[in-house]
């Protein structure tokens, strides 16, 4: 395992997380720290702990160790957002995405309607997220890319200080994907919140994260994705030889990619 | 309190029917415009978070709670009222902490409360015919202290639902994104599955132990079909609900029925259901 890096500004900091779940150990002493700003990505294989970390993090799990989150700007505990995997909900359920998105804000019972201001806080935030023309929609009735959007929109919500997302790549085609990982790439500069995905896909982890956590039930390597996503620390982490990841396309080694979301990033954590 | 010669007055003018001149017919009427429309509000929650089987678990602690007014030598409404309660609140407590899903939770609960009923009650003749009043319910010999119990709940239900419908669907659309989003996910919980296990219980009077579910779930599921927006299902809930119990009670009443009042109104309300489907047809048809 490498040495993790000294980071300065840390957002989560996970200190020996142990999950065990009817006699199985899921995590097994996870140390790792979020560096604040940037996107931290938690990879690793199906069922190597990473969704257990997340709801350890959120408080849905009960864990051993201590998982400190460091405060906001205002010394209160940071506000989150959460993007669920793929939100196992009831599609027949009648509401409108307006209704979803008023949902959270409005204590006035929706029978009486949504106020014009909420909407109008509502239509801005879809508009963040390029879902505008989704209001009028049934929410039973969105597309996988379209749910995760107006997901994204409802997390935004929160104003938050710290993004969850789990899984962002599953249910959406390769386009959908990139064009999802571009758009949370523009908010996070225009807001400034640290953000924190979960993914077993390397490719958008490669392209789109500034520091990189490898689990396999424990941390198997910590860092910038240069340092940590290397044929041996994946291979560690993976089990297998993964010859996937040319060292070309890695952010800023020259012409792999040509992506705005790229250009700019020069890891300050190195 | 409604003062009960306004009440009468307000009855015949609104609905002129012969067999609502009867008092205890009055009575009934009154005590169903306010159980059905609390059962059908609830009903929505019901069939959101996907809790019809607690509801039945909940009826059917019923007999338990007879069992348990013998025991105690207490009126079985009573107790049937305290141990609905405390099973509704020990299913949901169990439910949120164990990794057994919650149709395993509430079928093991369920069977152990029926047992114990049927076991205490099995000892005792006359309390064996008491068990079958609450197998079909009874809303025609419901007492004045009864409905002013009802009024009170109308009052806590109505209330409750103003206050939390929305952060309710929230969860009922999925707790954990609710909880990640500061919705406080178990004090909903708790006191939804209180004031429903008394709802249930006071709907297992009117209604009958078998046909409680159908209460709170029929009305429910026909605004989902008729409902465009989340607002709306509340309110064809009442609709449905309403319209279904004041015209099961006068039909049930009619010498060409006389059939028993809560099947009556859940026949009803199940042809309300049967436009619904309808509609969502003609609706899809259309889009």
């Amino acid at each position: 395992m490498r040495p993790i890096p000294a980071i300065i500004d840390v957002a989560v900091a996970f200190d020996a997380v142990t999950v065990a779940l009817g006699g199985v150990s899921i995590l097994d002493g996870v140390t790792a720290l979020v560096p604040q700003g940037g996107c931290t990505a938690i990879v690793g294989p199906n069922g190597s702990g990473k969704t257990t970390l997340l709801l350890a993090l959120l408080g849905q799990v009960p864990y051993a160790g201590r998982i400190a989150l460091t405060p906001n700007a205002d010394g209160a505990a940071p506000r989150i957002g959460y993007v669920p995997q793929r939100l196992a909900f009831d599609r027949g359920l009648p509401m409108t995405v307006m209704d979803f998105m008023v949902m959270g804000r409005q204590r006035l019972p929706l029978w009486f309607g949504c106020r014009a201001r909420l909407q109008a806080q509502a239509r801005d935030l879809l508009a963040m997220v390029k879902a505008e023309g989704l209001a009028k929609r049934q929410v039973g009735a969105l597309s996988g890319g379209e749910m995760q959007r107006v997901l994204l929109a409802l997390a935004l919500q929160q104003e938050p200080d710290l993004l969850i997302l789990d899984e962002p790549a599953a249910g959406v085609d390769f386009q959908g994907e990139q064009i999802f990982c571009e758009l949370l790439d523009g908010l996070r500069q225009q807001h400034s919140f640290t953000q924190l995905i979960v993914s077993h896909d390397l490719a958008t982890v490669t392209h789109h994260s500034t520091y990189v956590i490898c689990l396999n039930h424990k941390v198997m390597a910590a860092g910038s994705p240069r340092q940590v996503l290397t044929a041996e620390t994946l291979t560690a982490t993976f089990g297998l030889h993964m010859g996937l990841v040319a060292s070309h396309a890695m952010p800023g080694a020259g012409p792999g990619c040509t992506a705005s979301c790229c250009a700019e990033k020069e890891n300050p954590l190195d | 309190m409604i003062e009960s010669g306004g009440v009468e007055t307000l009855i015949r003018v609104l609905l002129p029917f012969e067999c609502l001149q009867a008092p205890f017919m009055q009575q009934a009427l009154l005590g169903l415009v306010l159980l059905a429309p609390m059962a059908a509000t609830m009903g929505v929650q019901v069939v959101n978070f996907r809790m019809a089987f607690f509801a039945d678990a909940i009826s059917h602690s019923a007999f338990a709670g007879v069992a348990m007014g013998l025991i105690f030598a207490v009126n079985p409404h009573w107790s049937m009222l305290a141990f609905g309660l405390l099973v509704g609140i020990g299913i949901m407590a169990v439910q949120r902490r164990s990794s057994l899903s919650s149709d395993t939770v509430i079928g093991v609960f369920f069977s152990a409360v029926v047992a114990f009923g049927l076991a205490v009650v099995s000892r005792d003749r006359n309390a064996a015919r008491d068990l079958q009043r609450f197998l079909y319910g009874d809303i025609l010999t419901i007492d004045h202290d009864s409905v002013l119990c009802l009024q009170i709940l109308f009052v806590v239900i109505m209330l409750f639902q103003a206050w939390g419908y929305n952060r309710m669907l929230y969860i009922g659309l999925n707790p954990l994104l609710a909880k990640a989003h500061k919705v406080r996910v178990g004090v909903y919980q708790f006191v939804f599955a209180g004031l429903l296990s008394l709802v249930v219980i006071f709907a297992v009077w009117a209604v009958g132990v078998l046909l409680v579910t159908a209460l709170l779930i029929v009305p429910a599921a026909t605004a989902r079909n008729f409902a465009r927006s989340a607002g709306s299902m509340f309110w064809w809930a009442l609709v449905v609900s309403l319209t279904s119990a004041v015209t099961g009670l006068i039909i049930s009443a009619q010498d060409w029925a006389r059939t028993a009042t809560g099947a009556t109104i859940i026949l009803v309300a199940s042809c309300w259901f049967g436009v619904s489907l309808l509609a969502t047809c003609g609706r899809g048809k259309k889009g």
